[in-house]
């Protein structure tokens, strides 16, 4: 166990190196000047944007400008953007904000999707089976920013429970619509896959000989069948986590929550390339450690899951 | 945080009750309701781009919170006339020299006083190449600013420009290159604020919490993202004048959600209310907006520098009467624009209602007929480039629409992914069609809306993108700039204004309007420049 966990973060480094590189020169390969993009649509004095060229390294090949990142990183030191704003800072003011949602957006899924879907296995066919399925159905097939402008505009402008944009109110008030607006497709695939899972694994032999030993229906439940069939679902949450975290530009932009999404997609647009790297790799190494866990987990759920 | 909301009820509920108690005492203008916040308003701004200096910010998101924090020389008043502010008296003889006193009494927040060096000193370090401030060609009229921008490499050998001097603490005197008679409105930018001594020690710190002179001080930090909290600073010498006690300038990347907000009181006022909430923004406010003439002015460009298919002038005015401008204001935009009949904005003084004639009025038959006579285009197609990422797609598209129908040629709407990329092709002589672009105004003069977009010199430092050449019209501006009066400089500008009309190098299809609403909390509030008037906001 032990050595598997050691193993796996070494193999993370070169995954990281050979991203962080990836992500540097994909962002390069974008056409565009960043200086221009700070003049908008006046052109910006070439004599200024040539200073601020030669302060920022942009005049030099691209490997040595992924060189100067790259060691900066080494040293602790993220870079700036071009405006002067010390990158580590807006990590360290936007992380936060994508962190509380992704995570209430997390434990949003988790609880609602599994609990659904347990209840639609056991009542198979009977009316909350179908209440799950037509309602996960309604929400896979609602884009996002329609079900979240349409919340924000109901709960938020015209009955006033919940703020309508913005972090003010702090967390959990503020990130609670937000939070199930984004879960809300990741949720009923949730409850989908919980309930497919489910009602195979209560046909299952094992249960069988469970329900005849007269084990409480409680235990065969909860442990003998949910054990078994969360696997899949714990695969899928744990690629979503990162998803949640990468994938929250529509909600953050339409609650103007100042995460990561926005940021990244602001950076991209001014193509602020060490901001872009920067946030992506830690993206990258979200995703990497919720892998990791998830591949830990399987040993939790299926002791005959071992490894060396 | 969990009970802030309900706190914060309460904290008002309180004011409310304290205010129905107290109404013996209270003079004529305030009415001491103050709503549950006593006083303080918010207002959305988008994020500034950089941090909060006066000479690095050339966007209207950061202005508006400079212009809050810093008080200038002159302004804009509510009629978007160029008034003294900070300035006793602004006199020259010759436009050349300038001898401007100070009004004595205002200080930074911190103490210090402003004198005729705090000037001096943030417009040294605003026209030094070294500092690469966003703003730095705005001092290019100053004598010496040449000194301190040597080129990249270079090293700047002064730290000072030799046509600023102190007479005296309260007597500024400014040496220009040579005459111009619009530096008066080009001091009410605000790129043009003092600075007090501290901002030297540390740019980068007192960019976060700038220590300014105007009504209003920093409240805490600049919360990137989330907010800017200002409120009054009591020493301010007009204090009297302004009931506003506090502003919180919040901070959305989605015009939308700000709009949202105010329909759920969240904020007070929403300077710019996004497309989709212009047909219903009036009846939604219950008319608690403001629907005014803006600054900018919308052109379509011809590539004249290399592409000799739109050589004529009688073509490109051809293509300007088939453009039907009152369909894309009143249609496309909702109101939101209005027909262009000039090359300068309306607000401006010198603007003359109609000063385009008949190139901007819509006749079909007439363009026509003008078109085939000046020999038509290439292959009779034509392309309008526009950025993808601005909304322009809608009135690009029926442009094209129209100009295909009443001329009777091919036209395609093209889609670049952002301004820029428009202009690298231009530059790289590369993109053969027209294009679509804007002018937004860096001070309040007519001069700012001729020599930046259309003179020779701002083909390479400025944004003349067509590269439009014309000897009689810089010598216009050159006569204008050296006129004794405004009325006369005003005289000479409109003559090459009307070159403008005649060579129709861009063709001027809309005129900017700001609409803005706010909050029931507010009786009344004035803009001017995209500047909110502070000491005209009055609360209800």
């Amino acid at each position: 166990m032990g050595r598997f966990v050691v193993r796996r973060i070494l193999q993370a480094i070169p995954v990281l190196i050979g991203v962080t590189f990836l992500i540097f020169y994909l962002v390069f390969a974008l056409k565009g000047d960043p200086i221009q993009a700070l003049a908008g649509e006046k052109r910006a004095d070439p004599n200024v944007a040539a200073m601020l060229r030669e302060q920022y390294h942009l005049n030099d090949p691209k490997i040595v400008q992924y060189w100067h990142y790259i060691t900066g990183v080494f040293t602790g030191d993220l870079g700036t953007t071009y405006t002067g704003r010390p990158i580590s800072e807006i990590v360290s003011e936007r992380f936060p904000v994508t962190l509380k949602l992704a995570l209430t957006a997390f434990g949003i899924e988790a609880v609602l999707g599994i609990t659904a879907g347990i209840f639609a296995a056991l009542k198979k066919g009977k009316f909350i089976d179908n209440l799950v399925l037509i309602s996960t159905l309604v929400l896979i097939s609602i884009p996002v920013f329609v079900l979240g402008s349409v919340l924000q505009l109901e709960l938020g402008v015209k009955v006033g429970i919940t703020p309508v944009a913005g972090i003010d109110d702090g967390w959990p008030n503020s990130y609670i619509l937000p939070a199930f607006v984004l879960a809300s497709t990741s949720m009923a695939y949730i409850a989908r896959l919980t309930r497919a899972s489910m009602m195979e694994s209560i046909r299952a032999d094992y249960v069988r000989t469970a329900i005849a030993k007269g084990l409480p229906r409680r235990r065969v439940i909860g442990i003998h069948t949910l054990r078994n069939s969360l696997i899949p679902v714990v695969t899928f949450l744990g690629m979503d986590l990162g998803a949640l975290m990468g994938g929250a530009i529509i909600t953050e932009r339409l609650f103007n929550l100042p995460g990561i999404g926005g940021q990244l997609a602001k950076s991209v647009y001014l193509r602020e390339r060490p901001v872009v790297v920067g946030l992506v790799t830690l993206l990258v190494l979200i995703y990497l450690v919720a892998n990791l866990v998830v591949d830990l987990l399987y040993a939790v759920l299926d002791p005959r899951i071992r490894y060396e | 945080m969990r009970g802030a909301k309900s706190a914060k009820w309460v904290a008002g509920a309180a004011v409310v009750a304290l205010a129905a108690t107290a109404c013996g005492g209270g003079d004529g203008d305030s009415k001491g309701k103050g709503g549950s916040s006593g006083g303080v308003i918010s207002m959305e701004i988008g994020e500034p781009q950089n941090l909060l200096v006066p000479s690095n910010t050339y966007e209207t998101e950061g202005g508006q919170v400079i212009h809050a924090l810093f008080t200038g020389l002159t302004k804009l008043n509510e009629k978007s006339e160029v008034v003294n502010d900070l300035a006793q008296a602004v006199e020259t003889k010759d436009s050349k020299v300038w001898t401007i006193k100070l009004k004595p009494g205002y200080t930074f927040h911190n103490g210090e006083a402003v004198t005729a060096k705090s000037f001096i000193d943030a417009w040294n370090y605003g026209a030094n190449q070294d500092n690469a401030q966003q703003t730095n060609p705005l001092f290019s009229h100053i004598q010496g600013y040449k000194d301190l921008n040597p080129g990249p490499k270079k090293k700047v050998a002064t730290k000072e420009m030799s046509g600023l001097k102190a007479v005296d603490d309260n007597t500024l005197q400014v040496t220009l290159d040579a005459p111009f008679s619009a530096f008066p409105a080009q001091l009410s930018f605000s790129a043009f604020s003092p600075l007090p001594k501290v901002f030297f020690n540390d740019p980068k710190g007192f960019g976060e919490a700038p220590i300014g002179n105007g009504p209003f001080k920093m409240s805490g930090k600049f919360q990137h993202d989330e907010k800017i909290s200002v409120v009054k600073y009591d020493k301010y010498p007009e204090a009297s004048k302004i009931e506003v006690k506090g502003v919180d300038f919040k901070i959305y990347s989605n015009l939308d959600t700000a709009y949202k907000d105010l329909l759920a009181n969240n904020i007070d006022f929403h300077i710019a209310i996004p497309d989709s909430a212009l047909a219903t923004y009036k009846k939604d406010l219950d008319n608690r907006v403001i629907d005014t003439a803006d600054s900018s002015v919308g052109f379509i460009g011809f590539p004249l520098k290399y592409n000799e298919a739109f050589k004529k002038p009688e073509l490109r005015k051809a293509l300007s009467m088939a453009i039907d401008r009152k369909t894309i204001a009143d249609k496309i935009f909702q109101g939101a624009r209005t027909p262009a009949d000039d090359f300068i904005s309306p607000i401006i003084q010198g603007y003359r209602k109609g000063a385009c004639g008949d190139a901007c009025n819509y006749d079909p038959a007439k363009a026509k007929a003008l078109f085939q006579q000046a020999g038509g285009l290439p292959n009779n197609t034509l392309e309008i480039g526009y950025n993808a990422d601005g909304g322009h797609k809608g009135w690009v598209e029926a442009v094209a629409n129209m100009l295909q129908q009443n001329l009777g040629i091919k036209v395609t709407a093209k889609p670049f992914e952002k301004f820029q990329a428009i202009l690298n092709d231009l530059d790289a002589k590369k993109y053969q069609g027209a294009f679509r672009m804007a002018w937004n105004m860096d001070y309040p003069d007519m001069e700012n809306y001729l020599r930046p977009i259309f003179s020779k010199d701002a083909i390479e430092n400025g944004s003349n993108y067509a590269g439009y050449v014309n000897e009689d019209f810089e010598k216009l501006l050159v006569e204008g700039d050296k006129a004794p009066s405004k009325d006369e400089a005003i005289k000479k500008y409109q003559a090459a204004d009307d070159i403008l009309a005649k060579d129709m190098p861009y063709i001027p299809v809309y005129f900017y309007k700001l609409n803005a609403g706010f909050s029931s909390k507010i009786k009344s509030i004035s803009v001017a420049g995209h500047n909110v008037l502070w000491d005209t906001v009055k609360l209800s």
